[in-house]
């Protein structure tokens, strides 16, 4: 039944849709395939407790493979003094695995931090990040996936004019990167800390075995926190808006939404068929939708990343996440693809034998 | 066998459940309870109900700490009643405000930010009442005239320049100590109760709907340790900015508080981690609570949660600090 938001949603993905047609990238083509797609459910893949701590291996790789790049200047299987002095491991973390061929980083540079504040929580997050890697490594053994194929290069700049196409228009500058600054870190972490809470979200309940959902629960709450980092930072450093970074925030959570919204149906989004809930916000403050106590609404900040009916989280399954991470890849036509690739994962995850949908 | 067809189906029928319609959700609530009565937590017999219950006590005292810091009141009557329909043994109990009352000072990013969590709190209090249907607990007695004494207990004895001594709503400082109490609690309290969730609670989507809140506690917490450390930051030096030591007082008395009681929720032991104030870009921050080996957060049990509400090391109390007659709650009485 559409309402008034179903129908912003509408035309937010048809108007994003239309315009990805002409932008003619490779790796959006889910959403350049949505004109015609069918109702359809995608393709039953089982997934073992591994298979759930591999998706997010990846992930991690990815996620420390950024923070360590912007932190130190390289790539996580080379340790160097300043990773050691930050409390990292005095080895390079292990990047190869039982299964698939550890890929390389392309992209990413050593962020000219300004300030203390933003760069001690560019070196913390980087060492935590890299922890998790060693922690599902450990926890996987031999069942560990090597590193995949990870671009931080170009990535960058194929999501922001993927971002600036979503309706309304966002305003990230073409040659975005976000090794340029502290503000554009700050940028470039948003994109992925609500996505790693989401995921672990929505791996908890499928995880069979009560270790792994206490572990899955605990690195939930880690990529929370540093969710919660980031927006924060994000919003002291632009309160009113004036200084753009809020915008950049409502553009790339327009843009992960609507790739979201196709890889929960399984299927792109068609007028008719995709969630009617937004399931991502940016920071800008917004009006309580109910009221203080026994008063009235109030205008509040949106630190938190969260359905504003209940102030529940959101939760993504792993079609929805890749279809995020690879830009669109992970839905092409009437189906969930596999292996799903494109922008940072550009030869798909490393996966075991059912790969990824 | 999991399918990505059930995943799809599960994803859709969290957000039927989430969207808090009040029938169904009784349903599933008591679905959940009836399915199961496992041990654990100390000995208690416990449901699924129990377990939410218990959380919901929490966002009582939340809801009402942060309400009063944002406006000045607290929950509207109908957000703390006994529901219609409830034939448990509590009663409605009353706040005892103390100096309660809209953190004086606030800027307007202040005030929105304050808003923000009290509105998210109160949205977990209603919503963990839709879920629990009849059988949500109504608010216990709580006291939030109860900073005072612990800040004596954590010995927060030096007042800041320009302060009185510690009280949550003198000053947006002293409000984030007084946050910094309650969020890391909340963040290790659902991780804790997440895997007491019976499997019919699972499907029923209470382990769900629990890492979902718990993630937005840790946005909570992410939020007032990003604070507490950008604003010592800025202010220079640690002798600068008090707020960030208290902070740490907080720390190392939840930990006494909890420190011999039932099993280390961590391999590692403390389930603590300090503020710091780093000197340089090159140097880490303390913004995550974690295990320090992993960097996985941490989860502390029903008991060691209520040691630490109650302001008290001692096994066998059921009531104390800012529950001053004990959460309604099976697990009201430090078991160990």
């Amino acid at each position: 039944m559409a309402n008034q938001e179903t129908q912003l949603l509408d035309e937010l993905i048809t108007t994003s849709r239309r315009k990805m047609m002409t932008f003619g990238a490779a790796s959006l083509a889910g959403l350049v395939m949505a004109a015609a797609a069918p109702e359809a459910k995608a393709a039953a893949a089982a997934y073992s407790d591994a298979d759930i701590l591999n998706f997010a291996l990846n992930l991690e790789y990815l996620e420390a493979n950024f923070y360590y790049l912007a932190a130190f200047g390289t790539t996580i299987d080379k340790s160097n003094a300043a990773s050691i002095a930050a409390g990292g491991p005095s080895a390079g973390i292990p990047i190869t695995g039982s299964v698939g061929t550890a890929g390389t980083v392309s992209g990413g540079s050593k962020v000219p931090f300004a300030t203390v504040t933003v760069g001690s929580y560019a070196t913390e997050t980087a060492i935590e990040e890299g922890k998790h890697v060693l922690f599902l490594q450990s926890a996987l053994g031999g069942s560990a996936v090597a590193q995949p194929a990870i671009n931080l290069g170009t990535s960058w700049q194929t999501l922001a004019a993927a971002a600036n196409m979503v309706t309304p228009a966002g305003n990230i500058p073409a040659g975005f990167s976000p090794y340029a600054n502290d503000d554009t870190f700050l940028v470039g972490a948003y994109v992925f800390e609500d996505v790693g809470v989401t995921a672990y979200h929505g791996a908890a309940s499928l995880l069979t075995t009560a270790s792994n959902l206490s572990a899955a629960a605990g690195i939930l709450g880690v990529e929370a926190y540093h969710a919660g980092l980031v927006r924060t930072s994000l919003n002291y450093l632009d309160p009113t808006g004036a200084a753009g970074l809020v915008g950049y925030t409502t553009s790339i959570s327009n843009l992960r939404n609507a790739l979201s919204q196709a890889g929960l149906l399984g299927v792109p989004p068609s007028a008719t068929s995709y969630d009617a809930n937004p399931d991502d916000y940016g920071i800008a403050t917004f009006t309580t939708p109910k009221g203080l106590g026994g008063g009235g609404a109030a205008t509040a900040t949106r630190i938190v990343d969260a359905n504003p009916a209940n102030v529940v989280a959101f939760a993504r399954n792993t079609t929805q996440v890749l279809n995020i991470v690879t830009g669109g890849g992970a839905v092409n036509g009437t189906a969930a693809v596999s292996p799903a690739m494109g922008v940072f994962f550009p030869a798909g995850m490393n996966a075991g034998p059912n790969g990824f949908k | 066998m999991k399918t990505l067809d059930s995943l799809v189906e599960k994803a859709l029928s969290r957000r039927t459940f989430l969207a808090g319609a009040g029938a169904v959700a009784t349903t599933v609530a008591l679905a959940g309870c009836g399915n199961s009565a496992p041990t654990g937590g100390g000995g208690n017999t416990y449901t699924d109900a129990d377990v939410l219950n218990f959380a919901l006590n929490l966002e009582y005292l939340e809801a009402q700490f942060y309400l009063y810091a944002a406006t000045g009141s607290g929950l509207a009557s109908t957000d703390t009643a006994a529901p219609s329909g409830y034939t448990g043994k509590y009663t409605e109990g009353t706040v005892t405000v103390g100096s309660a009352a809209q953190v004086a000072g606030l800027s307007s990013a202040q005030q929105e930010i304050l808003n923000e969590i009290a509105f998210e709190e109160q949205t977990h209090v209603q919503f963990l009442r839709s879920a629990l249907g009849s059988a949500a607990v109504p608010m216990p007695d709580l006291d939030l005239s109860f900073f005072g004494p612990l800040a004596v207990a954590a010995t927060i004895t030096t007042a800041p320049t320009g302060e009185g001594s510690f009280n949550p709503f003198s000053s947006f400082d002293y409000f984030l100590v007084g946050a910094f109490i309650f969020e890391d609690v909340g963040v290790t309290a659902y991780s804790g109760a997440a895997p007491l969730i019976t499997p019919a609670g699972v499907t029923a989507g209470f382990l769900t709907a629990a890492a979902g809140i718990l993630a937005v506690e840790a946005y909570h917490a992410g939020y007032v340790r990003t604070s507490l450390t950008g604003r010592a930051i800025a202010a220079g030096s640690a002798a600068a900015y008090p707020y960030l030591a208290a902070a740490n007082l907080v720390e190392a008395l939840r930990a006494t508080l909890t420190v011999g009681n039932s099993a280390a929720p961590s391999t590692e032991g403390s389930v603590e981690t300090l503020l710091v104030l780093p000197g340089s870009v090159s140097m880490p921050s303390a913004i995550v609570a974690a295990d320090p080996t992993h960097a996985v957060g941490f989860a502390r049990t029903v008991n060691q949660v209520h040691h630490i509400v109650y302001g008290s090391a001692t096994v066998g109390v059921a009531k104390g600090g800012f529950f001053p007659n004990g959460t309604n709650s099976i697990f009201a009485t430090t078991t160990a």
